[in-house]
């Protein structure tokens, strides 16, 4: 019961992804479904905010995960989030080909044939907040061999993303806390700022890589085995499929969604490493990171906010992830996302943690550049 | 039926501390080297700094990450692994200067 209740309780968001699928399809104002469960969960994730558990081990200290199981999740949620762009652009073609409001049964779903521009919008919101969920299972299987590695690319791929698996992996986890870490955000810096910054930082960082490594190997920069160019290459077929389903008007979706799925993967950046500070060099600790583990930001981002422990044992699965009471802002992901929306409101929130962490986390020298900051 | 997935009891020695440490098939070498106390080099833990490599003499690992894009093409056909992304499947034999050995020369 145990080892069922454990595996389960991480299928928050493939469930609600494909609800948001079948409400992109259904049309109406059902295509606003992804929206709504994004804003129930935040009420959600706000109301247990208070609920923080510890990682499920038995007796032997043996993890109930199923790594099979888990493993199969998440290379399916690559079809889930496939069906989601073209349930989208279904939608657009549908809209740019003005097809009449009508309504047909099929499998006993209602199913409502053409798009007005308000629930084309909200079509297009919903696909992008749950477009750009997939980040945790990017995330997740970035820290793979061949498969899992090339999976997580793809999914990437889908929002545009795909230079995040090898910056993660290869720049993120050797340099957090430092300047050289374009996915921590140092003191000063709003989350549409850091958006940006994160993005361009983590793309060079994959440009400069193969640069590197093609000079090595006697190659032209643009060879079919770089990866930084085959990585964009990846996004090719939406690109190809919104602007087949809808021109100019696919196009702005298809941009659309990958702002929101972006803004979505540096927010969480953002909120991962905010104003902490490492010496360049010195061993990645717990309190490099902040914590995010309320029960319900836990089970939807699979134990994505378990920071501190992933950047100390990265080696290790999310389910194990465990509280290890590194720097933790006691709330979850989505309440303090919503904050992180107003800068002002995030500054004052964030001044009682970051004064904390220099005060009882901080050594001298991460004090000393903590100062040359402000909030 | 269910022995199919039952763990193995495995041992893994390393020279030239001549320390050995007990696991089981299925764990993380790594994990299991510092869970045992022993002073490992190590600092990523995500096989992107290489600071963990040593050398498979005997036995066999699974990797969990490709160890070409931290290894060169030289040290992978001596045998280098990357201790913090190896899952061990069989009895091994591995080449690693631990810290306090470091620390004595």
């Amino acid at each position: 019961m145990k080892t069922l209740f454990v595996n389960t309780r991480y299928l928050i968001v493939p469930v609600m992804s494909i609800i948001t699928i079948m409400g992109l399809i259904s049309g109406g104002i059902n295509v606003w479904a992804g929206v709504a469960l994004f804003g129930i969960s935040a009420i959600v994730d706000t109301a247990t905010k208070n609920i923080h558990l510890r990682a499920d081990f038995d007796e032997e200290g043996n993890s109930y995960g199923i790594k099979i199981f888990q493993y199969a999740v998440m290379y399916l949620m690559l079809i889930v989030f496939v069906v989601l762009q073209l349930a989208l652009a279904w939608r657009i073609y549908q809209y740019v080909n003005n097809a009449p409001i009508d309504y047909f049964n099929a499998y006993g779903l209602t199913i409502q044939t053409g798009i007005t521009t308000t629930n084309l919008i909200g079509a297009t919101i919903s696909a992008g907040l749950w477009a750009g969920i997939g980040i945790i299972y990017g995330h997740e299987l970035s820290h793979n061999k061949k498969e899992g590695f090339f999976i997580s690319r793809l999914i990437m791929s889908l929002s545009g993303a795909s230079h995040f698996t090898y910056a993660h992996v290869y720049q993120h986890h050797l340099y957090l806390g430092h300047e050289n870490d374009p996915a921590t955000a140092p003191r000063g810096r709003n989350v549409y700022m850091h958006t940006w910054l994160s993005h361009a930082g983590q793309s060079k960082f994959s440009f400069d890589l193969e640069k590197s490594r093609a000079a090595k190997k006697g190659k032209s920069f643009f060879n079919l085995d770089n990866r930084w160019i085959l990585g964009y290459l990846y996004s090719l077929p939406s690109i190809i499929l919104f602007v087949w389903s809808g021109g100019f008007v696919g196009l702005a979706a298809l941009l659309t969604l990958w702002l929101i799925a972006n803004f979505e993967l540096e927010a969480l950046n953002f909120m991962g490493h905010y104003g902490l500070i490492r010496e360049n060099g010195k061993p990645v600790e717990h309190k490099h990171s902040w914590d995010n583990d309320s029960v319900f930001t836990d089970w939807f981002f699979i134990a994505i906010g378990r920071q501190a422990d992933h950047h100390v044992r990265g080696e290790t699965y999310f389910w194990e992830l465990d509280d290890v009471k590194g720097p933790n802002y006691g709330i979850g992901y989505f309440s303090l996302f919503l904050i992180t929306l107003i800068p002002p409101l995030f500054r004052k929130y964030i001044k009682k943690h970051l004064d904390n962490w220099d005060s009882k986390f901080a050594n001298e020298k991460e004090r000393e550049i903590a100062s040359q900051y402000g909030y | 039926m269910f022995n199919l997935f039952k763990k193995k009891d495995l041992k893994v020695e390393l020279t030239p501390s001549l320390k050995q440490i007990n696991l089981n098939s299925g764990d993380n070498l790594l994990t299991k080297a510092l869970e045992n106390g022993l002073k490992w080099p190590h600092k990523c833990r995500v096989g992107s700094c290489g600071t963990c490599r040593c050398k498979l003499i005997q036995g066999k690992i699974s990797p969990e990450i490709d160890f070409e894009n931290v290894l060169s093409q030289d040290q992978l056909k001596e045998g280098y692994i990357l201790a913090c992304k190896s899952t061990v499947k069989t009895d091994l034999k591995i080449l690693v200067n631990l810290q306090e050995e470091k620390k004595a020369r």
